[in-house]
């Protein structure tokens, strides 16, 4: 039952709208709305705010209502303002599904100790995805109403598998004559196989590459072992000879934080610059497959990450400022979700989650799992984000399965505890994948989440550089 | 109306593992209370007693290597807490309706609500 908007106006100068607050250091609060926009003030304005006690002359007053945290006499437009914002956000939701994960084989020449999937012996062709299922695949992701689908080869490691890619993209680009979607290609590789064949392909179908690049040659050396133990000259020299075929930017590279690692991020971050690189994403590693079992997730905590983070940020800041652009991709996607009317697409940060509705992943037997660390917790014996099969299930019964929907509705971060008073949920996520792997089940006790807390800790530098350091702010916005 | 903050809270002692105190329900919400019990979970569990008249007797236990100020610091960081979460319940209380009204008109004009 909905009243006529005067009875919202309030007697008391001014009505508050909707708003979440939360700690952001010793002395300030951090107040956001549905729709993004935040406020940094000191407590004592916080509470003469909430108690309609913040007089109209203070500057504190004027950043509140221009953001929407409060409506007085004049500013009866402001309702219907922030109503277009609020579906301005929620709009993207309605073209679901743009990532489509195809592991075409699990089989891998690297043994790395973080690897995430169960990965298989070379010789093992068992594991390799069938034409049959390549097919069926093609047709579910064509049923997805995005406007833009991102095709992503994974493994194990892909070009191991190389004539399935060849067959998919070649197959993509002729079923899309009829759907005509923005579409786009990305091998996931080691690039230890990257032959001519294979960027001649590339090149011809506009095919982009991302590949692992953990640091300076010893250190991913030691962390991502191959037969010959040369994956970082291996690597390198893919990544020169495909930027020579396909241009500057058509590879990306990726690292992930070991215990090793957290020593040595300037070192890290200066590798990425000596190998031309203006972009770096800061990981940690993720609670999964042969990570676990060589205890590698577990070597480190979520602080230990936090300050790998915050000291990665400040050298890249440093390299900004020398004249060298460089950005943090993290930090960029937390920008986008801080600035951008739209918030941002990233996966893992996604209200409702990202799972089936932002990435679907088919896997090389054709089981259908609704994220990539879904599939990864399956290797684990856990089936709780397996949607499907593609032989099986039809594209209607997988998007409505039981299964999807009750993980969507129970991590609608909003109605979760602690998340539904939290200043950073409109930056935040659900990650039910990383919850179910490390607390036990989707939504996870916040208080002993590292999700929650990485996400704090990041958030909470990230937005105290914004306010205090001008320096800092001016190159950031420039990362959005 | 202006919001009055609570007085400080009473010296804790810290006895067995455990800090024992009484929270005033006038001042408190249960909301507030069992809401700041949730987020200290990591750092102590708050057993809520039976309530009498308006006394909620709160007893926070620790784990086993806490020592004795980390553990008279959380008793005061949760009173802090607790403001801030009496802080939410007010706004809560006054936007409620306005957050309802804020969606309705966001998808007055979409398929998600019938026109008729
Ligand atoms: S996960 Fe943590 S940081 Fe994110 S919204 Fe929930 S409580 Fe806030």
């Amino acid at each position: 039952m909905f009243h006529d908007r005067s009875r919202y106006q309030s007697s008391r100068g001014y009505q508050l709208a909707p708003f979440r607050f939360s700690p952001l250091d010793g002395s300030r609060y951090i107040a956001t709305n549905d729709v993004g926009e935040y406020v940094v003030l000191p407590r004592e304005e916080l509470v003469e705010f909430i108690s309609h006690a913040l007089p109209p002359d203070r500057e504190a007053y004027k950043s509140l209502k221009s953001r929407h945290f409060m409506f007085d006499e004049y500013s009866r437009v402001a309702l219907e303002l922030l109503a277009l914002k609020y579906r301005t956000r929620a709009e993207q939701l309605a073209s679901f599904t743009g990532l489509h994960i195809f592991v075409v084989t699990l089989r891998c020449d690297h043994s790395c100790p973080y690897c995430q999937v169960s990965r298989q012996a070379e010789g093992r062709l068992d594991f390799d995805m069938s034409q049959e299922h390549a097919d069926q695949a093609l047709n579910f992701m064509f049923r997805s109403p995005s406007p833009a689908l991102k095709i992503e080869f994974q493994g194990g490691e892909p070009l191991l598998h190389f004539e399935r890619i060849r067959y998919i993209v070649e197959r993509a680009k002729a079923l899309n004559q009829v759907h005509g979607r923005d579409l786009q290609f990305v091998i996931a590789s080691n690039l230890s196989r990257l032959t001519d064949e294979v960027l001649a392909f590339c090149r011809e179908h506009g095919v982009l590459l991302s590949t692992s690049l953990d640091g300076p040659e010893a250190l991913h050396n030691a962390q991502r072992p191959v037969r010959g133990g040369d994956s970082h000259q291996r690597t390198i020299d893919a990544i020169r000879r495909a930027r020579q075929t396909l241009g500057p930017d058509a590879v990306s590279a990726l690292m992930t934080t070991t215990q090793a690692s957290l020593e040595r991020v300037e070192d890290i971050i200066d590798e990425y610059v000596r190998q031309g690189f203006h972009g770096i994403f800061l990981r940690n590693v993720s609670p999964y497959g042969f990570a676990v079992r060589q205890r590698a997730s577990r070597q480190y905590g979520v602080e230990a990450w936090v300050e790998f983070y915050k000291r990665g940020l400040a050298h890249i800041l440093r390299i900004n400022e020398q004249g060298y652009p460089l950005q943090e991709e993290f930090t960029a996607i937390l920008l986008q979700k801080l600035f951008s009317p739209r918030g941002s697409t990233y996966v893992d940060l996604q209200s409702p989650s990202g799972i089936g509705i932002g990435a679907l992943v088919y896997n090389y037997d054709g089981a259908v799992y609704a994220s990539d660390e879904g599939r990864m917790l399956a290797e684990m014996g856990d089936f709780s984000f397996r949607l499907g099969h593609l032989s099986r299930d039809s594209y209607e019964s997988i998007m409505t399965s039981e299964t999807l929907l009750t993980h969507l509705s129970d991590t609608m971060p909003e109605g979760a505890p602690m998340c539904g008073d939290c200043a950073f949920l409109p930056y935040c996520g659900a990650d039910p994948v990383f919850h179910q792997a490390t607390l036990g089940d989707a939504v996870g006790h916040k208080a002993f989440s590292a999700f929650c807390k990485k996400q704090m800790g990041v958030l909470r530098h990230l937005i105290g550089l914004l306010e205090d350091d001008s320096r800092a702010r001016d190159i950031l916005l420039g990362w959005r | 109306m202006t919001t009055k903050e609570p007085e400080a809270p009473p010296p804790f002692i810290f006895r067995d593992g455990a800090i024992q105190t009484v929270l005033d329900l006038r001042v408190y919400r249960l909301t507030a209370i069992q809401k700041s019990a949730y987020r200290f979970a990591e750092r102590c569990t708050a057993v809520l007693g039976s309530p009498e008249a308006d006394r909620l007797p709160v007893r926070f236990v620790f784990g086993p290597t806490i020592i004795e100020q980390d553990a008279l610091e959380t008793a005061r960081l949760f009173f802090q807490e607790l403001l801030d979460q009496e802080l939410r319940e007010q706004v809560g209380d006054e936007t409620r309706a306005l957050r309802a009204l804020i969606i309705a008109q966001a998808f007055s004009r979409t398929d998600l609500i019938r026109q008729d």
